[in-house]
């Protein structure tokens, strides 16, 4: 039976991991990703997600330079996002060592590059990667790294998004990011029953339990950040908490890479 | 020296990056020269069987191949869709013929509430027969990393060397004599993957 999957969430600034709160706040300097990536590769995590928070904003696509340095010795699913708008720039970070990309504000701009992207490079490698505010009339997606508000629903966009290929959704909250309170149940449970598609929740894990409740709402992988940067939480005792509460995680083993 | 298959489809370079890791010189090549002086082939591959066998065809890589896998007997190591591609058939969106190395079709899966296809993570092995490819790997934890929608059906039972569950038993490896394939990708498993890689480096075939 498919594992759920743990994932560590890496921002990426000028070339350094970097925490916030919200997306806009409260910056913590997290260290050197390429040795970061080598620490949570020898805790057997499940995958790795790298996110260049300023592509966007600059006008350019996700650094490659560092996702090179990481496939030379980390082997498993490494997936890079920032700033992707052209297929030449998917095929560019695939050939640098991702296996996936995650589009956000290029999907909303052109969802027709969403498609396009998947039937070049496969739907398996397309995550699409949705960031929402909750408010009074529900959940809106925000474009531009969260600067920018849309009057799409957070659901309806992810659905249409599965429709048009993309081969993984990762929603996440931006009311909830950094702040280490539990990631958004109603969201994941809501969205988890009408996607078929894979459901990476992500962003409000601060506690063993606020993980093993995001995959028991239905996702089928969870990422974390702030919990395993600035808490004493590591993947290990997240993997043994979930498995010692029933959930279907791979068993622990280090790694010799 | 390995020859790591370059056709146009695959993350060719995570693969070159775990034999560097182990210590193995490997290639990144589509000359037939480079394929007829390796010691050994890998054929890699993601995305959809029919655009993959067109790219082998219209670059000319068939023929070569074939002379190396089926005259000379090489070793040739067969992943995720470089798998599928030595099946005889594949039904993935119409009707392909494949390179034919092992006598099986390739047919989609099946998806269920619980096990969503396309398969995409980490599963368990139940490896079938002596288990040489798996030597080395935890009884309980021996995970690999999937990501395909297609499985291989061998109509030749004992071609199967490793199966899986996802809502059916998917076939997971394959092999005759010198010919070996992977659904999973061992390049992406972290130390089982390595030691898989490694396992097959040091079978003689």
């Amino acid at each position: 039976m498919l594992k759920k999957r743990i994932i560590p969430k890496f921002l990426i600034r000028d070339g350094r991991l970097v925490k916030g709160i919200e997306f806009f706040g409260g910056w913590r300097e997290a260290g050197n990703p390429v040795s970061t990536a080598k620490v949570y590769d020898s805790y057997g995590v499940d995958e790795m997600i790298f996110l260049d928070i300023d592509a966007t904003l600059q006008g350019r696509p996700a650094n490659g330079r560092i996702i090179e340095r990481v496939s030379e010795e980390v082997f498993m699913p490494l997936t890079v996002g920032g700033g992707i708008t052209t297929l030449g720039q998917i095929e560019d970070l695939l050939k640098s060592g991702a296996d996936k990309v995650a589009i956000n504000s290029s999907a909303i701009a052109d969802p027709g590059f969403i498609t396009r992207a998947a039937s070049r490079f496969g739907d398996q490698c397309i995550v699409v990667a949705i960031d929402y505010r909750s408010g009074p009339d529900g959940a809106k997606v925000h474009t531009r790294c969260g600067t920018e508000p849309t009057d799409l629903d957070a659901v309806d966009w992810a659905l249409r998004m599965e429709d048009a290929h993309a081969g993984e959704i990762m929603m996440t909250s931006i009311d909830r990011d950094g702040t280490m309170d539990g990631y958004d149940l109603d969201m994941i449970a809501s969205l988890a029953n009408r996607l078929d598609k894979p459901l990476i929740a992500s962003s409000g894990a601060g506690t063993l339990k606020h993980c093993m409740d995001a995959l028991d709402a239905g996702a089928s992988a969870i990422t974390i950040s702030s919990m395993f940067l600035f808490t004493d939480q590591s993947p290990i005792k997240v993997r043994s908490y979930l498995s010692t509460n029933g959930c279907n995680v791979r068993s622990q083993h280090g790694s010799r890479s | 020296m390995i020859v790591i298959v370059d056709y146009g489809m695959g993350n060719v370079r995570s693969l070159s990056n775990a034999f560097d890791f182990l210590g193995y010189d490997a290639e990144i090549s589509r000359d037939p020269a480079d394929f007829a002086s390796a010691d050994r082939i890998v054929l890699p591959g993601v995305g959809a069987f029919g655009d993959a066998i067109d790219l082998i065809r219209s670059l000319g890589l068939e023929a070569p191949l074939n002379e190396q896998v089926l005259q000379n007997r090489k070793p040739v190591l067969g992943i995720c869709l470089g798998m599928q591609l030595m099946a005889a058939t594949s039904h993935e969106h119409g009707h392909h013929s494949g390179l034919g190395w092992f006598d099986a079709d390739v047919v989609p899966m099946v998806s269920t509430p619980d096990a969503k296809v396309p398969q995409v993570g980490w599963n368990r092995l139940d490896p079938v027969g002596d288990g040489w490819l798996f030597r080395g790997l935890p009884a309980k934890g021996n995970d690999v990393y999937f990501v395909h929608s297609f499985h291989m059906k061998c109509r030749n039972a004992a071609d199967v060397i490793a199966t899986t569950h996802h809502a059916q038993t998917v076939t997971a490896a394959v092999a005759r004599d010198h010919i070996v394939a992977t659904q999973f990708h061992p390049e992406k498993s972290q130390d089982n993957g390595l030691q898989i890689l490694q396992n097959w480096m040091e079978r003689d075939f």
